[in-house]
């Protein structure tokens, strides 16, 4: 007889002591068809908990033998109890437990399937069948006889049940009269597909038959001379499902698929459609609707031309192309899992698995609740998923498909009018062809419904206990859980609408190492260099206004303010903390005024755009920073000044007559001269605001268009915008910059840095030429500032250019800034991109709290 | 920040000893980083002129401060103004004058009244001249207050925020060091160090003998222990002056969850979100309710979330209550967890709320979270009147404050889909004309929709 073993799961042994069980395990251990540790006996159990395999009474008075017998079976219990925590454990991890045991009694045996059937793993039993004079003679020839009475009562019991087992739930039962004549083999999971030269995942068909050649077409698939699609590479197509219903050729999609997936040139996964129509060509009792109905209608016509026999025989191989379609699929490379497909999606937990409960999910996805039509509502499955392994989807129609937590949908509609995706793995790339038509009306069209829901308030389910967000430039960045609660505390208080904050500009790292100049802490040299050791040939130096960082998103109109973020202002103004820049009248002032100018110029109209975001600073400083001037610097200043005037005033007058004092008399007046000069360097930044013109907006990054980010071009290109918004403006101003390509250049750069920073001037920023750049891969600062001598002493105190204060403040350490900086930069660049490619708000929103949660204070644990 | 000492007349050059300060010398200790310098501009048989200053470390001074990433971390007045800082760096250098134990031929004079001028600087202070003069004069000074000019090249401030303070009056070295010693951390906006029961005793040393029956000494304790839990331990005789509370508001606070609780009782709901439940006072009330098997407190502030917490805590052995769940939430975003509750409370939430924000909060709640009831309290601009208010909201926070037909107005807009029936309240004293000083709405879901 052949046993084929699962691939994971239960194999339970059943049949009274002696009947040769460990016997078999033992002889199948020695011939390598399985390993020891997956043999899991009570014996084995029995001795872990207790020390003692084996405990009889059956020759002791009763009194011992009721008191032995309690004992055994308290040992029994425990060791059960231990063994079946063991059996679960390696269930979850798909491993095979041979299981052995009498296991006579049908509860033994309901407890190993209902572990199967929770884990959702097969389980099979291999029955011994063995005479019971046979069973006698070898209980006398072992070591610890189970004693006669025993044995017998145990084939009593056997003999009673042993034709109950079939219907028990077992995939399958092997009944063993003969152990000599077995032959052990195993399935391989079902679900495992190689990935071989590459596959090519299909979102949903629903029937679009044109569309679907179309994609395979461009997929680079060739019809051959039997009409089958094939890839001159031999890559395979692989359907996440529902390729029929809705759309106008289920049945031609179908039979197509019947045909490749039977010649092995494809595969598909169970889906929701397609299990009822399933269910309906095995005549079972479903009603049909939600487009089905067009699949029976199509079938009619079958019929009525092709005839009853062959709609018969068609309705059977379609039948069973359905039925066997497998709840999902798990794609390897080299054996190892890179990608599950999944129709509706997955459960980690559940891939790899198999039962109604996994087949359910994978169909129907994570529902709960049911709406006002009494459609059950789809609850997003991907918003808790931390695994890294991908899943590629469908069911849900979205625009566009997306890598969400490690999850990509590839439904984007097309039988409502939207497109079919192909995803190619392993090449990570998305190819698509659009509908022809919408074939499905307008009515709940779920891709209406998704633009209608763009902007509805994101799931704080996602954020709450910390998140990830997946980045173009850099990956994935990490958010924790108690940088996010105070983050969420500003959205909820302090900042601009959700609908509105689209981007928090990074923060900026100064120059990863001190200059290495006597007398400065910071140094154009520094950055120039860590830009030319990283291989930037082409840098530009961007005089560095003194004002405060502002984000502009100023619309064409308030229509499209209205289509764009749901709320009808012409323009935000906010700053790097998403607060509001100005108070409501004076941003609705100055936004008006960019507004008129904006229109004047035909901006919008000249960049086919709705709105344009800016990225800019906002001067005076002491329009956002009064009280901050007032508080803080103004009154430290007079502290000095008042500190240090009246001891250089009392030390002058005393030095006259005693020498000692020289010392420190020297000492004070440098100190009266530094706090003179912290004075006067802060009021550089600062003007009296008496009308609208006061005020300097400079507009250095031009972040994005409706149609368009701007992260590809490069900054000599946004300094060309930034003189197009200045060019006879009243508010906005050009910024200075020098490219820097050779020496010659570079020290021009430097003269001039020298020279603004001298007269106070906050300093420069140098950038890579291009708005993105990396060497060797690895994202680099986008941009490093690099501040004056004089203007340093506002941030690092009045005195810091003491030889001994500098020589500390040298060794102060950029590399957390600048790992920030990346973070916040490619942040920045994601939420601005998922918001031009009109993503839902919460996914924009995800980019901005991120930020605000990286530049917050952690709280307490205990929240 | 220094001090200067002057004295003339007879015998003043015993000052030197009393200070055990060398004229010949100039003197300079270094403490926890910092220079404490000491020199006399004159020490003559009738004029005496010494300084003692510090010349701080300001690196020293800001390495333990928690928030190193905000931009003032290196600019602060603390290495400039007198302070606590000051009186404990120069502590020890003045430990002998301050204990009145001089070399035993000196000892004569410890007791002896000399007419001293007392200047130190910069003060850094939000006590006004006033106020400074109330805490020198009564034990005997004369107070002279200067404050630098300022010539801003833009209107910053009307004057300068520092001053300084010169003091006359014939002291004993010892009281007038004490004097200083206790006063200049009183008169100081911050203090450095954590501030303990030691305080009280170092209050105690240095007050002896003027403290007790200084008018101000209350003042003097109050502004000496920041903290309260500290200042409760001092048993002070004279009755403590109860600082004018709003009696008003915390009455009209207590009203305010009277009517919602009764209002609730009408409802009979199992479970009740309270959104913004602030410091958790309403939810713990809430928790009393008969019937109540859930009620959630959502906050998204961090401080008031705590407090709630020990609120919840300490009432958890009661009986018959409901231990509210404190949950980390906002009305900006979408809350699985909040919806299909019996009632959700909105108490004195929206006003703090920019109103272009708020439509979109209150169709989540209406349309997605459905309650069975809605209650939302806010203001009546009306009354604003009745308190004499003028055009001010009631709390700084407070984004607008509505009329009553305002606050109508806008909950019938909220019911766009007419799934509620709405109710208006009066919570408070009502007046004629303006109504009641709180207004509510209690949305109720029609029974076609529950």
């Amino acid at each position: 007889m052949k046993i084929g073993l699962p691939h994971a799961g239960i194999v339970l042994l059943v049949g009274p002591s002696n009947s040769g069980k460990s016997t078999l395990l033992n002889s199948l251990i020695t011939d390598g068809a399985i390993v020891p540790s997956e043999v899991i006996g009570s014996d084995q159990f029995r001795i872990l908990v207790s020390d003692k395999e084996f405990i009889g009474w059956g020759d002791r008075p009763p009194d011992e033998a009721v008191g032995l017998m309690e004992e055994y079976n308290s040992i029994s219990k425990e060791a059960f109890s231990l063994m079946e925590s063991l059996i679960e454990t390696r269930c979850r991890l798909d491993k095979v437990s041979i299981v052995d045991a009498t296991h006579l009694h049908s509860a033994d045996r309901k407890r190993y399937i209902a572990l199967a059937e929770k884990n959702h793993v097969p389980i099979i039993s291999l029955v011994f069948d063995i005479p019971e004079a046979e069973l006698l003679r070898r209980d006398e020839n072992r070591d610890f006889p189970r004693g006669k009475r025993r044995i017998k009562q145990q084939v009593q019991v056997f003999n009673r049940e042993k034709r109950w087992l079939k219907k028990e739930g077992f995939a399958s039962v092997y009944t063993i009269k003969d152990v000599g004549a077995l032959e052990f083999f195993r399935h391989a999971n079902p679900l495992k597909k190689e990935v071989g030269p590459g596959i090519d995942l299909v979102g949903d068909v629903h029937g679009c038959f044109e569309e679907l050649l179309e994609l395979l077409g461009k997929l680079g698939y060739q019809k051959n001379e039997e009409g089958l699609f094939v890839h001159p590479d031999g890559r395979k197509f692989v359907s996440v499902g529902d390729v029929m219903s809705r759309g106008p050729a289920s049945l031609e999609t179908m039979q197509f698929f019947q045909q490749h997936v039977q010649r092995d040139l494809a595969f598909m996964v169970d889906s929701n459609h397609g299990w009822k129509i399933a269910r309906w060509l095995d005549g079972r009792n479903v009603v049909l609707s939600h487009g089905d109905e067009k699949v029976e209608a199509e079938f009619a016509a079958y019929e009525n031309e092709a005839g009853s026999e062959n709609a018969k025989q068609l309705k059977t191989e379609l039948k069973d192309l359905l039925l066997q379609a497998p709840s999902h699929l798990i794609f390897t490379a080299n054996g190892v899992p890179v990608l599950t497909c999944a129709h509706a999606g997955i459960k980690d937990e559940f891939i790899g698995k198999q039962s109604a409960a996994v087949s359910d999910f994978c169909r129907y996805g994570a529902t709960g609740g049911s709406d006002v039509q009494g459609k059950p509502i789809r609850k997003d499955w991907t918003a808790s998923r931390t695994s890294q392994s991908l899943i590629v989807w469908g069911h849900d129609p979205k625009p566009r498909p997306l890598l969400i937590n490690n999850t990509i949908n590839i439904d984007q509609g097309v039988v409502f009018g939207g497109e079919l995706t192909a995803y190619r793995y392993p090449e990570r790339e998305f190819v698509s062809v659009s509908a022809k038509e919408n074939y499905a009306g307008t009515d709940g069209n779920p891709l209406h419904e998704w633009e209608k829901n763009r902007l509805s308030p994101p799931n704080i389910a996602k954020f709450l206990n910390g998140y990830s967000v997946l980045t173009e430039e850099l990956g994935e960045v990490k958010i924790q859980q108690e940088i996010v609660k105070p983050a969420i505390d500003s959205v909820s208080h302090f900042t601009v609408p959700i609908e509105q904050l689209l981007y928090i500009p990074p923060t900026m790292s100064p120059t990863p190492k001190p200059s290495s100049l006597v007398g400065y802490l910071e140094h154009p040299q520094e950055a120039i260099d860590y830009y030319r050791s990283n291989g930037i040939e082409t840098l530009i130096a961007e005089k560095k206004h003194m004002g405060s960082r502002a984000v502009l998103l100023l619309f064409e109109s308030k229509e499209a303010a209205k289509k764009q973020t749901g709320l009808d202002t012409l323009g935000i103004i906010h700053t790097r903390t998403g607060k509001r820049f100005f108070d409501a009248e004076l941003e609705q002032q100055v936004v008006n005024r960019l507004h008129s100018e904006l229109q004047k110029k035909g901006y919008f109209r000249k960049h086919k755009t709705e709105y344009v975001l800016l990225d800019a600073e906002i001067m005076p400083w002491n329009l956002k920073a009064k009280e901050l001037i007032s508080a803080q610097y103004a009154h430290v200043a007079e502290n000095a000044l008042l500190d240090r005037s009246a001891l250089t005033g009392k030390l002058a007058a005393a030095a006259a007559e005693n020498e000692q004092l020289t010392g420190w008399l020297k000492e004070y007046e440098q100190k009266q001269e530094n706090a003179e000069a912290f004075r006067d360097v802060f009021q550089k930044y600062c003007w009296e605001v008496d009308a609208l013109e006061s005020i300097q907006i400079a507009p250095f990054h031009v972040l994005a268009h409706s149609g368009e980010t701007f992260f590809h071009k490069p900054h000599t290109w946004h300094m060309a915008m930034n003189r197009e918004f200045a060019d006879g403006s009243e508010l906005f101003v050009a910024t200075e910059f020098k490219l820097i390509t050779d020496q010659a250049s570079e020290d021009q750069v430097i003269a001039w840095w020298e020279e603004m920073t001298e007269d106070g001037h906050e300093g420069i920023v140098i950038k890579p030429e291009s708005y993105i750049a990396k060497n060797k891969g690895k994202l680099l600062q986008p941009a490093i500032k690099v501040r004056g001598r004089k203007y340093l002493s506002i941030i690092y105190g009045m005195d810091y250019l003491q030889p001994e204060i500098l020589a500390r403040l040298k060794n102060r350490n950029t590399g957390k800034k600048q790992k920030m900086a990346l973070k916040e930069f490619s942040l920045g660049l994601e939420g601005i991109t998922r918001f031009q490619n009109r993503e839902s708000i919460e996914r924009v929103h995800e980019c901005v709290l991120a930020t605000l949660a990286l530049e917050s204070d952690p709280v307490d644990p205990r929240l | 920040m220094y001090l200067t000492i002057q004295a003339q007349g007879d015998n003043v050059k015993a000052i030197s000893y009393l200070l055990a300060k060398n004229p010949n010398n100039v003197y300079e200790r270094k403490q926890k980083g910092h220079l404490v310098r000491f020199f006399y501009s004159k020490c003559t048989d009738t004029e005496l002129d010494a300084t003692i200053f510090i010349t701080p470390d300001p690196l020293e001074l800001i390495q333990n401060k928690s928030r190193s990433n905000d931009i003032t971390h290196y600019i602060n007045d603390r290495e400039f103004a007198v302070s606590s800082i000051f009186t404990s760096l120069i502590r020890s250098a003045l430990g002998t004058a301050l204990n009145g134990q001089p070399k035993e031929e000196y000892a004569q004079w410890v007791g002896h009244r000399f007419p001293f001028r007392f200047t130190f600087g910069p003060v850094a202070s939000s006590l006004s001249d006033q106020q400074l003069r109330a805490l020198f004069e009564p034990i005997g000074y004369e107070v002279e207050i200067t404050r630098p000019k300022i010539d801003y090249s833009i209107h910053i401030k009307d004057r300068s925020s520092v001053r300084t303070v010169s003091l006359s009056g014939l002291q004993t070295l010892q009281d007038g060091l004490r004097h200083l010693f206790v006063l200049i951390p009183v008169i100081d906006n911050y203090k450095h160090y954590f501030i303990d029961e030691k305080e009280i005793d170092k209050l105690e040393r240095y007050g002896e003998g003027w403290l007790e029956t200084h008018p101000n000494r209350e003042f003097i304790y109050r502004q000496a222990l920041r903290f309260k839990e500290l200042y409760d331990l001092v048993d002070l005789a004279d009755e403590k002056e109860k600082k004018e509370s709003p009696e008003k508001t915390l009455r009209l606070n207590d009203l305010r969850y009277e009517k919602i609780i009764e209002l609730l009782e009408g409802l009979k709901p199992k479970t009740v979100v309270d959104f913004g439940s602030g410091e958790g006072k309403l939810s713990a009330k809430i928790g009393f309710l008969k019937g109540i098997q859930e009620i959630l407190a959502v906050e998204p502030s961090e401080s008031a979330a705590l407090k709630a917490m020990d609120r919840f805590n300490k009432l958890e052995e009661k009986e018959q209550f409901v231990m509210p769940e404190a949950i980390w939430g906002s009305l900006f975003y979408m809350d699985e967890r909040l919806r299909d509750k019996d009632a959700i409370v909105l108490c004195e939430v929206i006003e703090h709320i920019d109103e272009q924000r708020l439509p979109k909060a209150m169709d989540t709640i209406l349309s997605v979270y459905q309650p069975g009831a809605l209650i939302i309290t806010t203001p009546n601009r009306e009354y604003n009147e009745v308190y004499d208010m003028e055009d001010h909201f009631r709390h700084a926070d407070h984004r607008f404050e509505w009329t009553r037909v305002e606050f109508e107005g806008w909950c019938h807009k909220r019911n766009h889909q007419s799934q509620y029936e709405l109710e208006f309240h009066g919570i408070g004293e009502e007046q004629q004309f303006f109504g009641h000083p709180t207004q509510l709405c209690i949305f109720k879901r029609k029974r076609e929709f529950s």
